[in-house]
């Protein structure tokens, strides 16, 4: 009779009453050999895993990006870029679900030199409240860098928000090193140019919008096996969700449809280019 | 009863009196550890045994003492059970005075350490002592004929036979420090290092008086040699939006002020007053190790990011009660204090606002942003406002508005929030929002 609680997983017994059971267990019983301890196990790594070492994370809000990000969101003591094509294109679509977590609990998000005015009536929709928002508005590279480098190394905020479309490589290695003292999400965005830049921002994202109310990412680098596709995310800015009728759900038929009238007024194929982006595979 | 001595460094040719400026500094400094702090010949002596326990057991409280008293230009502070022992202590360069049995510590201790025996040490030395144990076995009497009775109370009372009598220090009422810089200070940054001695002895005497500071005044006088514009000295005033005592913090903020500060003259002479000071509510040390917090506050750090980019940067949004989109919210100090919340707007709003409207090109009737845009939603009317008045008397205009509001979809810029003005002859086109 067992009574103690074994170490680690002993292989099951050989008389198994039910010959059904056994047949289920069988692929375990070929693994046996394999299995570790379960704290050794949890120390190594596979190739094929996504990498672990990231332990403190805000969670994205949509469980298929989740999946895709080492430890399973956005990480905390750590820089993360997000590129877009131009800017002010989804930021707060993306990065919304996760904020209202932070402001949930309290604690302010702090946005440092953003390329337009963000407004609260329309981000409240999202979660975010005027008491925990506050904006720093700072025109040169160099004080939005020294502005970024004081709020991360003073751990004060829940999450910070920075525009920094000029930083230099170096200049982001240092944020990440401080970024390890900071309890919050540090995100920086940046143009997608930078993509060809070196950064030391463990997590790259490359951002954009689809037409049919979608976000679309692409990791560009993170902790683990390289990321192929795109992953397809449902979002809804600024509380458009309640004016939503069946048809404006797909407004790239629209568009499609308006071409189509349009090549036809022309009475020739359209010369345009098809109105898809081109998008990085 | 554990007495600590606190001695500072001594400047070459400096002759130290009772009072000597930075001494009464020190002691004042020295008040928040205690209320038992006395001023004897050149050194500051303190009691500390009631205060162990506040300040966390013997080792933390001799290790914050070493470390702060460092700012403060703290040469070495000495532990004994009596005054005495701790200035003699202290004197021969021995921090620990605990470690041995007193009269064994003591009696190693050369003559000088103690200045009634030191008067003295000639003759001593002339029959054979070099230490105090050798002064200690001569018989009394004749000690106390020879050499008069000061010297016998004296080593009775570092021995902690006899009852030592102090004057204690008070506690000042006002705040203000003089510093005489070493050399002349030409530029204004350079005065942060100087005075960054005299916030320490503020925040000693804020502590001791259990209060906190939210303005404080670092003046300085020129010295002798300037020109005649440059005037007698500045001040400069550092406000802070909480009553604090915060070393770091007020010196942070003093810091990026002296940054944006020229001096008109060299500087040869500093001095800070506490202006306004306020009774700071303690928190109370927890039983329970709680969650310790990394860092600064929030406001802390904006306000020192206002203090380097200036306030008007620095913003936190308020909701007012508008339907017109431009003043539904409006961006004010991060410092100044928040109204109540107002009730939101329900219907959909954009997420991003350009700063003003931008005028949107048309072509066969269609508005275009980065390509042809796609009408979804709209429209949305927002009118008038005709009471609301802005701009000078005379010459004013109102914010009266009259708009259709249309989400837009770009296939670059994502979904849009434009609007279709009505006012005038002309129809005109204008992106006002992103949803982004």
């Amino acid at each position: 009779m067992h009574v103690s609680l074994p170490l680690w997983p002993e292989p099951p017994p050989p008389a198994s009453p039910h010959p059904s059971q056994a047949a289920v267990e069988q692929p375990e019983d070929e693994a046996a050999p394999l299995r570790l301890p379960r704290h050794v196990e949890a120390a190594v790594w596979r190739g094929s895993e996504l990498g672990s070492p990231v332990t403190e994370v805000v969670s994205t809000g949509w469980a298929a990006l989740d999946a895709e990000l080492p430890g399973g969101g956005w990480p905390c003591r750590s820089v993360s870029e997000v590129l877009q094509p131009q800017p002010t294109l989804c930021e707060w679509r993306l990065l919304a679900p996760a904020l209202r977590a932070i402001v949930a609990r309290g604690q302010t998000v702090v946005v440092v030199g953003p390329p337009k005015i963000p407004h609260l009536p329309g981000l409240r929709h999202s979660g975010l409240e005027d008491h925990h928002f506050v904006l720093v508005q700072a025109e040169t590279p160099s004080r939005r860098l020294w502005t970024t480098e004081t709020l991360v190394k003073a751990n004060a905020c829940g999450a910070l928000l920075a525009w920094l479309p000029q930083a230099r490589p170096e200049e982001l290695r240092r944020l990440q090193v401080c970024a390890a003292a900071c309890e919050g999400p540090v995100i920086l965005f940046r143009p997608e140019a930078a993509q060809f830049e070196p950064s030391a921002a463990p997590l790259r994202l490359q951002a954009t919008f689809g037409l049919d109310w979608q976000l679309r990412v692409h990791i560009l680098k993170r902790k683990g096996p390289v990321h192929e596709g795109e992953i397809h995310l449902p979002s809804i800015p600024g509380g458009l969700e309640a004016v939503m009728t069946p048809r404006l759900r797909h407004p790239s038929r629209l568009i499609a449809s308006r071409e189509r009238e349009r090549a036809d007024a022309l009475g020739s194929a359209s010369t345009r280019e098809p109105s898809r982006r081109h998008t990085h595979a | 009863m554990l007495w600590a001595a606190l001695l500072l460094e001594s400047h070459p040719g400096a002759t130290p009196t009772h009072d000597d400026e930075q001494l009464r500094g020190l002691a004042t400094w020295a008040l928040q550890w205690s209320p038992r702090v006395a001023i004897t010949e050149e050194a500051v002596v303190i009691e500390v045994e009631a205060s162990l326990r506040l300040f966390g057991g013997r080792t933390r409280l001799r290790e914050r003492i070493r470390i702060e008293g460092a700012e403060l230009g703290l040469a070495i502070a000495a532990w004994a059970p009596t005054s005495l022992a701790a200035l003699a202590f202290a004197r021969a360069g021995h921090e620990d005075g605990l470690s041995r049995p007193l009269e064994v510590a003591l009696d190693a201790m050369p003559l000088e350490v103690l200045s009634a025996v030191g008067a003295h040490h000639h003759t001593l030395a002339r029959i054979g002592c070099k230490t105090l144990g050798d002064v200690r076995r001569l018989p009394r009497g004749g000690v106390s004929r020879r050499f008069g009775k000061e010297l016998l109370g004296a080593l009775d009372q570092a021995y902690g036979i006899k009852r030592e009598v102090h004057r204690w220090e008070t506690i000042p009422e006002t705040f203000s420090a003089r510093l005489e810089l070493m050399s002349r200070v030409d530029l204004a940054p350079a005065l942060a290092f100087s005075s960054r001695r005299l916030l320490a002895q503020m925040c000693g005497w804020l502590a001791a008086r259990h209060a906190g500071v939210n303005a404080f005044t670092l003046h300085w006088l020129h010295d002798s040699m300037r020109s005649k514009e440059a005037g007698p000295g500045g001040a400069l005033t550092v406000r802070t939006g909480e009553f604090t005592r915060n070393l770091e913090h007020l010196w942070r903020l003093l810091n990026e002020n002296l940054n944006k500060t020229t001096l008109l003259a060299a500087v040869g002479e500093i001095s800070l007053t506490a202006d306004h000071v306020e009774p700071l509510e303690e928190r109370s040390a927890s039983l329970l190790p709680d969650t310790v917090r990394q860092g600064q506050s929030l406001r802390e750090v904006l306000e020192r990011i206002a203090a380097r980019i200036g306030p008007e940067n620095v913003l936190r949004p308020v909701m007012t009660e508008d339907h017109r989109i431009e003043w539904a919210q409006v961006w004010k100090p991060a410092e100044e204090k928040q109204p109540r919340q107002t009730s939101a707007i329900e219907t959909p709003q954009p997420t991003w606002m350009l700063p003003s409207p931008l005028r949107l090109a048309v072509k066969k009737e269609r508005p275009q942003y980065q390509g042809t845009l796609q009408m979804l939603i709209g429209p949305h009317r927002v009118e008038s406002g005709w009471w609301d008045r802005m701009g000078e008397p005379g010459a004013e205009t109102t914010k009266h508005v009259e708009r259709d509001y249309y989400v837009a979809l770009s296939e670059h810029a994502g979904p849009l929030w434009i609007f279709l003005e009505r006012r005038g002859d002309d129809l005109a086109w204008y992106l006002h929002g992103i949803f982004a």
